[in-house]
């Protein structure tokens, strides 16, 4: 019974800190920009078919392939940035635009993806000795735990980022209030970018994460991870990159817990309403603040 | 001397804006009368009414969904709630309680006011937390409705009605809720309400120091955008006499309605129809000729139209020749 309950929250904690990172892209790209990345869950699953093909074409191990991605998934999407946002200041609610824009390229890149990859759920086929790891009552995949120190490596590097790097606490700068960044002299434009590939980079690694720890991926699952990130994002508070973390980890405890008591689908009502109950005791979430709309 | 100058000038001014408005209003009812003039004649001229019906569903939802977007701002990614539970309000009363189709559409119309009121409290909530909120209350709907007992809702079969097929007497019926959409849409943006709903938009502050009862006037035009697509679903089942939980819920009926409505450019009164028509026939022709890249397709014709015309089609016009604003609303 509490072994069962300590299984839950030790997924519960594995899982959220994987939903963080989606959040935490999102929250980044959506501080800095204002967009509302739509796509954002098909970018993750892309990662996951990069490191797949990673593994099957040059038997790059998922572990190894995390920089390899970020570095290309960085580069292509601070490319893109140049093509796709400016062109939104022109419109007259530059968020909804976005969101509509974003949307088109989450529904042009899962189409592409089921042409190319077929729409079979594939799966990395990865697997580190021993399978399992036993703790007392709990038992915990190995890669799972692996992936989870892989995920906290790359919070403590982003936290690292963003709070002691010069190019960091700049992007935090144009969270807090874009105007005033401008007048201080730093180029926003070109941070921007940074931002976009940055967002769209972890994105990437999240997805060899996320390949690791669920059994498995297809090209149409992209909004469902879409939908948590913006879920945790603004159950932790909207633009504040390690909320994104707090709330996640709340979400993903509480289903996984849920989940042990009740059939899947009700776990994710639990999830949902605590996200709905937290924005009605606090409307900007938990580490939201004002300022920041 | 000078202040009666004045005063004319204002009234003369002041009677313009009016005359102008009133030129938009005709313009504006006479290309939705052709629409529907239109679409009336499309069962009795060709057998075809398949895209003329889904032409109308969009039509329809499009424009629901610009009274609260348009009006007060506000952006519902949840939006398919109120097409999925009128569906299913209608197939209940109709398969379950077994009453006859018209009494199971007005139930459908009456679900969607109740589950307007019911999250009429989210309007509390402002911008992407509104929109966030409204998505995740969408996906309880959905799943509560797949977990009660399937002789209700027929689990994850859905519902089949099968014994009311009528063609026919569905199209019409589709028919009706479009023009009452458009009538409704037509009759908000002349109406006292209407003005009062575009003040709250631009500036609730504002607009309660006025003297605008802020709540009640949003919760009108939500109430309004939730019945149009509740008697859609409603209708939609009836026509196609199958429920399905996986469809009625889909992300993708919000995703549509907002970018059609997008496309046509939000706010305008026209903008919907025209967005809802263009993007629709773009699709159509895309199945015909490339059912295999059809949503890659789709994805790269939203994309240019964001990058290319970001005000929608009839903003982006209306932008380009401002002359038009004198015809076009």
């Amino acid at each position: 019974m509490s072994g069962l309950l300590l299984q839950g929250i030790i997924n519960g904690l594995i899982m959220g800190v994987i939903y963080g990172l989606i959040g935490a892209g999102l929250n980044i790209v959506f501080g800095v920009l204002r967009v509302v990345n739509f796509a954002h869950g098909e970018f993750v699953i892309l990662g996951a078919y990069f490191a797949w093909f990673l593994l099957q074409a040059l038997g790059i191990q998922p572990f190894l392939a995390m920089p390899l991605t970020f570095a290309v998934f960085f580069g292509v999407s601070y490319l893109l940035y140049f093509v796709l946002i400016p062109p939104l200041a022109k419109a007259d609610d530059p968020e909804i635009s976005s969101l509509l824009l974003m949307f088109g390229v989450s529904i042009s890149m899962g189409a592409l993806m089921l042409l190319v990859f077929d729409a079979d759920a594939r799966s990395l086929s990865f697997e580190m000795e021993p399978v399992f790891l036993t703790f007392g009552p709990v038992v915990v995949p190995t890669v799972r735990l692996v992936a989870l120190a892989a995920a906290l490596m790359i919070v403590a590097g982003l936290a690292y980022f963003l709070y002691r790097t010069h190019t960091g606490k700049a992007l935090r700068a144009i969270i807090m209030n874009r105007d005033a960044v401008r007048i201080v002299g730093i180029k926003v434009e070109q941070l921007s970018a940074i931002a976009f590939g940055l967002g769209i980079g972890l994105a990437g690694v999240t997805g060899i994460l996320t390949a690791l720890v669920f059994p498995s991926f297809s090209p149409f699952v992209g909004a469902d991870y879409t939908l948590i990130g913006f879920v945790v994002i603004v159950l932790g508070g909207l633009g504040h990159p390690i909320g994104a973390m707090l709330g996640a980890i709340l979400f993903a405890v509480t289903e996984q817990v849920a989940s042990i008591y009740f059939n899947p689908s009700i776990a994710t009502i639990c999830g949902f309403v605590l996200m709905v109950a937290t924005i009605f005791v606090r409307p900007t979430g938990l580490l939201g603040r004002q300022a920041l709309r | 001397m000078q202040s009666a100058d004045h005063a004319a000038a204002v009234e003369a001014s002041r009677r313009q804006d009016e005359g102008g408005e009133r030129l938009r209003a005709r313009m504006a009812a006479a290309f939705f009368a052709a629409v529907i003039a239109a679409l009336a004649l499309v069962p009795v001229l060709t057998g075809n009414t398949s895209f003329a019906f889904y032409l109308m569903l969009w039509i329809t939802m499009a424009s629901a969904l610009n009274i609260v977007v348009g009006f007060t701002g506000y952006l519902p990614f949840g939006y398919v709630v109120f097409y999925g539970v009128g569906a299913y309000a209608a197939g209940i009363c109709y398969k379950v309680l077994g009453w006859p189709i018209p009494l199971a559409l007005v139930a459908s119309g009456v679900a969607g006011i109740c589950l307007a009121l019911l999250l009429a409290p989210t309007l509390r909530l402002k911008g992407v937390y509104f929109g966030i909120v409204s998505l995740a209350l969408a996906t309880i709907m959905r799943l509560i409705i797949a977990n009660l007992p399937s002789d209700i809702t027929g689990g994850s079969m859905g519902l089949i009605l099968s014994s009311s097929n009528n063609p026919f007497a569905s199209y019409y019926a589709m028919l009706l809720v479009m023009a009452a959409t458009l009538l409704s849409v037509l009759w908000l943006a002349q109406s006292a309400l209407g003005k009062a709903l575009k003040a709250i938009r631009d500036d609730d502050g504002a607009a309660a120091c006025i003297g605008i009862d802020v709540p009640r006037t949003r919760l009108v035009a939500w109430l309004l955008a939730a019945l149009f697509p509740a008697l859609a679903g409603g209708v939609e089942a009836w026509h196609t006499n199958i429920i399905d939980p996986e469809y009625a819920f889909h992300v993708l009926i919000t995703a549509k309605s907002i970018v059609y409505a997008m496309a046509g450019g939000f706010g305008t009164i026209i903008g919907p129809v025209v967005g809802a028509a263009v993007l629709l026939g773009i699709d159509h022709v895309i199945w015909q000729k490339f059912p295999l890249i059809n949503l890659l397709l789709l994805g790269l014709v939203i994309i240019a139209l964001m990058l290319f015309l970001p005000r929608g089609i009839v903003g982006t016009v209306l932008k380009r020749r401002p002359q038009l604003r004198r015809f076009i609303a």
